[in-house]
């Protein structure tokens, strides 16, 4: 029987559960438990059914070749496997799973590339106490006074002082 | 009259002046007036190197001051000590002169402090110009002789304008006496509260951007841990798949071994069934063969058997 008892891979459910956001756990839990009383299942059955004894029956039973007739009928019976109709959707699910992966991972990059661009103009910024008004206008360009659109002091709307 | 020349322990001692024109110069201070020789002959000598210097005649002429010159001299010695470092031509350093035409970047911070001034607006640079040449009294000498000067030749005229100038100035100085410093604080803390605020500012962006890249890092590590998912649901359905099958087995195999049984079963209530119908018929056969006359005579022995059995147990129990 090839293809039969596909090795079952283990779970470290203990670091998976590390790796779960605060925002999916409810799932998590819920597939945890869906797992655990399938795998509760599979181990409460026996692998091998109780093996009939024929002899036993060919005894007592009255009705010549019946028993026979039932061994030999059994013995050949080959009782197929039940097919695997969500394998393949759960590694079409995968791949589909990798790619936006890659894409989260990417935008994330950028992100932090960002976030340090950022933090070294901060890190590289001289102290307040030896910053002019051009200074300051050329590392915060909101504080920047508009004479143009002001041409009055104090050049911002006086709801802004 | 006295020329005097006091010994104090100032730093530097005159320079360029040597023995002849140091006693040429008393002897004509004598002549012209006491006072005025008196304060210009002062603060000359007095260190120990300097002493070694000192030329013979000036030593010799050494003399015990008055006392209010003295409280005089020690005013103005204290008061040149108290300016700051004595030495010709000290000047702050980043008030640098544009000597090159390279220029500094980034642009050097203010300094702290403003100018040394004495007296409120006289700068100190002047006093330590004139210091080499006319010791510690010449700037005061220096405007003393201008004002006398300007008073006496009526370039400035002292009319009513002087006193309402000088109530004014006074008045002007008491207030920032007073009031200065706790002015000034109060400015100082505007600028420091604005300081603080955009400093505030720059460290929660600071820390903000820290946290929001530590938050990526992590999302990154907790996407890493996909491929679990998918392993469990796999899992899951191998397993679903195994527990299927087992259960088809155990199906098959039940359920021969339920026709088998049955057969079995079967076979069991025939015979039963058979044995049962046997004996009631054989009972009923043997009843029915009893005739009445046999009947009488089984109830005739039973009844002698009876008495027999009671004479039996009456004779064992008497016994």
């Amino acid at each position: 029987m090839a293809g039969r008892r596909v090795a079952l891979k283990a779970i470290d459910w203990v670091a998976f559960a590390e790796r779960v956001p605060p925002n999916q756990r409810g799932m998590f839990n819920a597939l945890k438990t869906r797992s655990d009383g399938i795998s509760a299942k599979l181990a409460s059955l026996p692998e091998k059914p109780v093996a009939i004894d024929w002899n036993f029956y060919r005894s007592a039973v009255a009705k010549a070749g019946m028993v026979d007739e039932f061994e030999k009928k059994f013995k050949a019976l080959q009782i197929p496997e039940p097919t695997d109709t969500q394998t393949s959707n759960i590694n079409a699910q995968e791949a589909e799973a990798n790619k936006s992966a890659q894409a989260y991972i990417e935008g994330s990059k950028a992100r932090i590339a960002e976030y340090e661009e950022k933090l070294a103009k901060f890190k590289n910024m001289i102290p307040f106490d030896q910053m002019t008004i051009e200074d300051l206008n050329s590392v915060f360009p909101e504080t920047k006074l508009d004479k143009v659109k002001h041409p009055y002091w104090p050049h911002k709307p006086i709801a802004e002082l | 009259m006295l020329a005097v020349c006091v010994c104090r322990c100032t730093q530097c001692p005159l320079e360029g002046v040597d023995s002849t024109s140091a006693s040429v110069l008393s002897r004509c201070f004598t002549r012209i007036s006491p006072v005025s020789a008196i304060l210009a002959a002062l603060c000359r000598e007095g260190h120990r190197e300097a002493e070694t210097r000192v030329p013979r005649c000036c030593r010799n002429l050494v003399l015990h001051p008055s006392d209010m010159l003295s409280r005089l001299v020690f005013v103005s010695a204290s008061a040149l000590k108290s300016s700051g470092p004595i030495g010709a031509g000290v000047v702050h350093a980043s008030r640098c002169l544009h000597t090159s035409s390279q220029s500094l970047a980034p642009v050097p911070p203010l300094p702290e402090k403003g100018g040394k001034v004495r007296h409120g607006i006289i700068p100190e640079e002047l006093f330590q110009l004139l210091y080499p040449k006319t010791g510690v009294t010449g700037p005061y000498m220096l405007g003393a002789g201008l004002l006398l000067y300007m008073l006496s030749k009526e370039i400035y005229v002292i009319n009513h304008e002087t006193f309402a100038a000088a109530s004014i100035g006074a008045v002007i100085i008491y207030g920032v006496k007073k009031f200065g410093p706790s002015v000034g604080a109060f400015a100082d803390k505007l600028n420091e509260e604005k300081v603080a605020k955009a400093q505030e500012v720059k460290d929660v962006a600071m820390s903000s951007l820290t946290q929001a890249i530590d938050d990526e890092k992590k999302e990154q590590w907790r996407v890493e841990g996909r491929a679990m998912l998918f392993d469990a649901k796999r899992n899951n359905v191998a397993m679903l798949l195994e527990t299927n099958y087992r259960e088809r087995l155990h199906m098959v195999t039940n359920d021969v071994k339920r026709r088998l049984d049955y057969q079995i079963a079967l076979q069991d209530l025939n015979h039963r069934l058979e044995q049962e119908h046997m004996i009631n018929w054989v009972e009923k056969s043997v009843i029915s063969s009893i005739t009445p006359q046999q009947e009488k005579e089984s109830i005739a022995k039973c009844i002698t058997d009876l008495k027999a059995l009671a004479k039996a147990t009456q004779a064992k129990a008497t016994a």
